[in-house]
This record gives structure tokens, C-alpha cells and sequence, in this order.
């Protein structure tokens, strides 16, 4: 009998096996949530951010509790590895998504990389960044057949509410 | 002793130590030379039991769905069972460190019935299948029966001893000296009042020699309930695998409050009808 069945099958395992072990995995997570912290958009790849988005979110969670609470603190000296970023997740980033339950990063993808290795990879950012918006949702023109029925319903409303 | 008192009382009536003996009253008129005001007695404070019954909820564990993927209805369908189940039968609140004394139905036994008594080592699993391990030693052998708290086997279940420990998880008790797990299996049950909180057992418990059955020093199951008499090497070789990013691993935390509120408050409602 295999030994390490536990080790083949990875049913319902929530966690991507990155770098060289668990230590590993957080210290690449926890490098790539400071560069997001910094600079508010960056470019990965896919499974680094898909990893890193979960950890980033909770993290704003966390600051939303406030710089006076203790754990809060002590997770965001162990995430941010340069401690300049400390202040500006409370005072910059929780501020700014006070409003929002949750969901605070976008997540795109972005052709393959260039390299031999063409990874798949994505960029990350967190809403309300100052660049400009990466993608224009660009609504359907007024001619479309969906569109002119719906225009003509509620003409059709406003003129039975009217007079 | 009466002697004594009586020489202390004597002793006392001396000129020099005279004004102990006044009331307090007739004292501060001497040291302030003005009349002081009546002083009312501090008013009695009131312990409203029943209200402190109310603020100390408790859930069993075996309420609270697991983590995962699962039709919340699921979860919803086995609540309405045990909740049916409890109706009938009481399942009276207790933790991993009391000790409880269990009646199940068996065929084969005189009486048809099967009392044991022990101490809950674990409570495991969720919903239907919610099961608790009791262990005693009787007769120097070391005996442990898991049983299934929504079994219908079960007739009865009382609390001799109503405590906490400081683990989680007793297991260990099989790796200690065997007088840690003896239990008398006629005592009486020690009366426990509603209102007071659950006392905890802060007993370090003394091991047998190595080898155990599991390494209980490495810092992974965390146990502060027992005396480690090891030397120092081994407890430093111990601390090697410590894994400190575990606690700021944040995806691993699961909170429960906001469940455990619903649920809460579902389970009091269904009860109370």
C-alpha cells in the first residue's frame, strides 16, 4: 500500500503547492501583497496573483479594524515587508474601502509571457488606483434590436404614467 | 482558647489600647472633633441569575458546519434532526475534560443496559455524526468507547463533573501515568450551578516514559497540560519544527462568530417551542 496517498491526492485542497515549501509559498505571496500595496497594480503570474488576491483582501479586512488593534498590527508588520506601506494601508487603503463589504482587486488576464517559458500571467489591482482604467466597459449602441425594444418599452410606460 | 480570649480581652481593657473597643462612630468624633454624617450601609448587590443564565450561551460543537463546498441545506436538514432528537432526549452541556456517566442498550448485558463511566477525551465530527471518546482504567487496563451522541441507542447521559482542561484534545491521557484516567465508577455527581462559569482544570499531567505515541513536546499539537520532564535538548530539538508562519497564514482562520450567532439563535427558538 502507497504511503503517502495523502500526498497524491489533493481532493479539496484549497492551497497551490508555490516555491520550495509552505515557508516558501508565504514568503513569495507576502513579497507580491507589498509590491500590490506600493504600487496598487502589478503584473504575475496567474496562480501567484489567483494565491495572492485572497491573502490581499483579508489583509485590507484586517486594517479595516484599525491601527489600534493589536493583531491588526501584527498581521500587517508580517505582510508588508517594507514598513512604510504599515501607514499607508491604515491610513491610505482602509479609509478607501470603508464603504466596500468586500472584493477589493481586479483581476485581469494579460498575454502570455514573453519568455521561453510564456507563463500565463495576470495583472492585480486594487479598485480606485489612480492610473487609468485598464479596461473601458464599452456599453452596446442604441441601434441594437434588444435595445431599441427596450427604449420603445419605456417610452410605451412613460406615456401610459404621463397623462 | 476561651482562656486565651478572655487574657486578650483583659489585655485589652488597659487604658493605652481602651479606644479599639469604642464603635467607629464615637471613634471619628474624637480624631475630628465635628458630628458625622450617618454613613447608610453599602446596598446589597443583586445577582440577577437568571439573566447570567441567559448571557452564557452555549453551542455544541457539533452545530457548527464545517468548511467546504456543501449545500448549506444539507447542514439545515441534519440540524432539524438533532434538534428533533434533543427534544426528546437530553443531551446536557459539557466539555473535553468532565466526566460523564453513559447508559446505552445492550442486548447482551444484564438488564439490558451498559453503564459506563470516563473522562471526554475528544469530541469529533459534526451533525448526526457527532461522536465523543470516554476514557476510564478499570481493573489496570485502559479502556476508551467513542459514542455517538444522536445514537438511538443511547438511554442516558449525565454529567458527574462538569470542567474544563487547558487542551482541546485529551489524547494524551494514554501516554500518562495511568492514575490521571482512573475514575470511580460509582461516584457522586458533583452539583454544578447554573449561573457560574465553567471551572477550569489547570492539571499538568505527569507522563510515562518515552517512547509515547505521539511526540506530544512538538510545538504542532500546541498541549499545556502536561509537565514535560524532559531535558532541556530534547524540548529545544522540539521547537525545530515550529512553523511561526502558521499564525499569520490567514486564508487557514475560520470565523465562526457570525455563524455561530444564526445558528444560535435557530437552535433556542426550535428548543424553547
Amino acid at each position: 500500500m502507497r504511503l503517502s496517498l495523502v500526498a497524491a491526492i489533493s481532493h479539496g485542497r484549497v492551497f497551490r503547492r508555490l516555491g520550495r515549501g509552505p515557508r516558501s509559498r508565504l514568503d513569495l505571496l507576502r513579497n507580491l501583497v507589498t509590491a500590490l500595496v506600493r504600487h496598487e497594480r502589478i503584473e504575475a503570474p496567474w496562480a501567484r496573483a489567483d494565491e495572492m488576491r485572497g491573502y490581499a483582501e483579508r489583509l485590507i479586512d484586517y486594517a479595516k479594524r484599525g491601527d489600534t488593534d493589536e493583531r491588526a498590527m501584527r498581521m500587517a508588520d508580517f505582510w508588508l515587508t517594507e514598513k512604510d506601506l504599515i501607514h499607508k494601508l491604515f491610513k491610505v487603503l482602509a479609509p478607501r474601502f470603508q464603504p466596500h463589504p468586500g472584493s477589493y482587486t481586479r483581476m485581469l488576464h494579460i498575454p502570455n509571457r514573453d519568455n521561453l517559458d510564456r507563463a500565463k500571467m495576470a495583472v492585480i489591482e486594487l479598485k480606485g488606483n489612480p492610473f487609468p482604467p485598464l479596461i473601458r466597459p464599452r456599453r452596446d449602441s442604441e441601434k441594437t434590436l434588444l435595445n431599441q425594444l427596450l427604449k420603445g418599452y419605456r417610452e410605451d410606460a412613460q406615456r401610459a404614467a404621463g397623462p | 482558647m476561651a482562656a486565651a480570649c478572655g487574657g486578650m480581652l483583659l489585655r485589652a481593657a488597659r487604658p493605652a489600647l481602651s479606644a479599639r473597643w469604642f464603635s467607629s462612630s464615637m471613634c471619628r468624633m474624637s480624631s475630628d472633633g465635628e458630628p458625622t454624617k450617618f454613613q447608610p450601609p453599602p446596598k446589597p448587590v443583586i445577582i440577577d441569575k437568571q439573566k447570567q443564565r441567559e448571557e452564557r450561551r452555549f453551542l455544541s460543537p457539533e452545530f457548527i458546519p464545517p468548511r467546504g463546498r456543501t449545500d448549506p441545506l444539507k447542514f439545515y436538514m441534519e440540524r432539524k434532526d438533532m434538534i428533533q432528537r434533543r427534544k426528546v432526549f437530553n443531551i446536557p452541556e459539557f466539555y473535553v475534560g468532565s466526566i460523564l456517566a453513559v447508559t446505552t442498550a445492550d442486548p447482551y448485558a444484564d438488564g439490558k443496559t451498559n453503564r459506563f463511566v470516563g473522562i471526554c477525551i475528544q469530541r469529533g465530527g459534526r451533525g448526526l455524526g457527532a461522536t465523543f471518546v470516554l476514557r476510564n482504567v478499570i481493573e489496570d487496563q485502559g479502556v476508551e468507547i467513542c459514542y455517538e451522541l444522536y445514537s438511538p441507542r443511547i438511554q442516558e447521559i449525565t454529567v458527574l463533573k462538569l470542567e474544563k482542561r487547558l487542551d482541546d484534545n485529551l489524547t494524551y491521557l494514554r501516554d500518562a501515568l495511568p492514575e490521571y484516567s482512573t475514575f470511580d465508577i460509582n461516584m457522586k455527581p458533583v452539583s454544578h450551578l447554573d449561573h457560574e462559569e465553567i471551572p477550569v482544570n489547570k492539571l499538568q499531567v505527569r507522563m510515562k516514559p518515552k517512547p509515547w505515541s505521539k511526540r506530544w513536546e512538538r510545538p504542532k499539537y500546541n498541549i499545556k497540560g502536561i509537565k514535560f520532564e524532559l531535558p532541556e535538548k530534547k524540548m529545544k530539538e522540539a521547537q525545530k519544527w515550529k512553523q511561526p508562519w502558521l499564525e499569520f497564514d490567514m486564508l487557514r482562520e475560520y470565523d465562526t462568530s457570525k455563524i455561530e450567532e444564526k445558528i444560535w439563535r435557530e437552535v433556542s427558538e426550535e428548543l424553547n417551542k
